[in-house]
């Protein structure tokens, strides 16, 4: 389809770098929804290359898959999520120190410790 | 300690962690868009509610809403809502029919009396005492009075339901009614669309569920952050509308280098839905992409608009009056970025919880 994303991509630019110097001074982080703009997936591309990659990289698996890195300007971060079937559900940039899906996540961890503390009892119970 | 008739705690027994539910919880929020931070706080309030019940109703319709939230594209996390729901009633899905069916709705009624929502899809026929469309030998007006006198609130799912649809066009036999004229005193929350967006009732729900209120609607008590922006506003054929490009047929050179369908009877620039950005099948396209100029299925009787291949600025309405429409081609380009960094800077400008 011809239709130029340039302009589109130029102006979230000049936002996120906007957003990334107030994380700088503030701390204060901030979430771009890429899927609400009308850039589509040739703007989402563009952007992609302009941003770059950085030094992480990180896959999960939590209800489908999801793709994060964090892009080559420290403190922006790129998160897709997938659905089941493999189709994109939410694509963000996220300007923050870590993005909050990475972490663990206390009633995880909680199931995690009964679950992992039952599963030595059980263990230390059985026959020799 | 989690209260074991939480959502939370049955997504845990069913193996879904609550990182599978932040991910669900940070798709709503940007289908709501809400502040940045939010999805924590949704995926917080849905963990601590408890299923929220749900009576569905179904009138003069074609089934054609509950095929979009039922066949809604993703089956891990849109699924997920029906973990958040508990769908006590809805003729359509369930096994029992008849008088049985009768009696589990006067049942999840009463089990849940004030605290169960009330969804319908399908108008009301009102002519000659409603008689024109009934079930198990009761009128759809008495089954709606009966069941939202008790409800917290109504969300009506669908341009039927919302504003009267399809029953409702000219010269409307049966006298359809939106629920809206007939439910005066509840909270009422419409989703129109024919059918609605599947992620549109899908947010709605989790939003009344998490946050126990009802999002900020628009003058057609629609959710603002679903209904907010003109199909055209978020139209990727825009920069041709600014331009002057427009088709003249379905298949001229136009047509083939994807300009704007004004010309071709898009109502776009009147039709407030998700459907440009969302789209349809997954996010596969949605009717412009497809080379189909917007019907306007979500606005009030936008089966009697004039014809949907007629441009707006020939349209009439039944009473005469010309349709307010966008002037072709006067908009001055930057239009787009303008308006989407302002609702950008709205999603945006918000602190996150690292
Ligand atoms: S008139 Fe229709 S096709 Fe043209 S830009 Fe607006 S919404 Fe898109």
């Amino acid at each position: 389809m011809a239709h130029d994303p340039t302009p589109l991509v130029e102006s979230l630019l000049h936002e996120i770098a906007g957003l990334l110097a107030d994380l700088a001074a503030t701390g204060q982080g901030a979430r771009i929804d890429l899927l609400g703009l009308p850039i589509g997936p040739a703007g989402r591309a563009a952007l992609a290359e302009r941003l770059g990659r950085g030094e992480v990289e990180a896959a999960l698996d939590a209800g489908g898959t999801s793709e994060i890195w964090e892009t080559g300007f420290a403190g922006v971060w790129w998160v897709r999520h997938f659905g089941a079937d493999d189709r994109l559900a939410t694509e963000q940039i996220e300007i923050t120190t870590v993005p909050t899906i990475l972490l663990s996540q206390p009633e995880d961890i909680a199931i995690a410790a009964s679950r992992l503390a039952a599963g030595l009892a059980q263990h230390t119970e059985l026959p020799q | 300690m989690m209260d074991p008739d939480s959502i939370g705690a049955l997504l845990a027994r069913r193996g879904v962690s609550r990182r599978a539910l932040l991910k669900y919880s940070t798709r709503l929020a940007a289908l709501m868009a809400l502040p940045a931070g939010s999805a924590e706080a949704l995926a917080d309030g849905l963990a601590r509610a408890k299923r929220q019940s749900v009576i569905w109703l179904s009138f003069q319709e074609c089934t054609g809403c509950t095929e979009s939230l039922t066949r809604s594209f993703n089956p891990t996390i849109e699924n997920l809502i029906f973990n958040i729901i508990s769908l006590d009633y809805h003729e359509t899905l369930q096994a029992a029919s008849g008088t049985a069916a009768e009696a589990a709705r006067l049942a999840a009624m009463a089990a849940n009396k004030g605290k169960y929502v009330v969804v319908v899809d399908g108008s009301v026929s009102t002519r000659d005492g409603g008689v024109y469309s009934t079930n198990a030998g009761h009128t759809n007006l008495e089954i709606l009075r009966q069941t939202a006198a008790d409800a917290l609130a109504v969300i009506s799912v669908g341009s039927c339901a919302a504003f009267g649809g399809i029953a409702h066009a000219r010269p409307n036999p049966t006298g359809a009614e939106p629920v809206s004229a007939i439910i005066t005193d509840k909270p009422l929350i419409n989703i129109p669309g024919c059918p609605p967006l599947p992620e549109a009732m899908a947010a709605t729900i989790a939003y009344l569920v998490s946050f126990g209120k009802i999002p900020e609607l628009d003058h057609l008590r629609r959710p603002r952050s679903l209904f907010g922006d003109s199909i055209h506003d978020r139209c990727y054929r825009r920069p041709f509308y600014d331009r002057g490009l427009f088709a003249r047929s379905f298949d001229d050179e136009g047509a083939r280098q994807g300009w704007c369908l004004y010309e071709l009877g898009c109502k776009g620039p009147v039709t407030y839905n998700a459907c440009a950005t969302l789209k349809w099948n997954g996010g596969v396209s949605f009717p412009i992409q497809s080379g189909h100029g917007c019907l306007g299925c979500s606005e009030p009787d936008f089966w009697d608009q004039g014809g949907f291949y007629r441009p707006l600025s020939s349209n009439t309405t039944s009473t005469g009056t010309v349709v307010a429409a966008a002037a072709v081609g006067g908009v001055a380009l930057g239009a787009v970025s303008a308006l989407v960094a302002r609702r950008r800077a709205r999603l945006a400008r918000q602190e996150t919880t690292p």
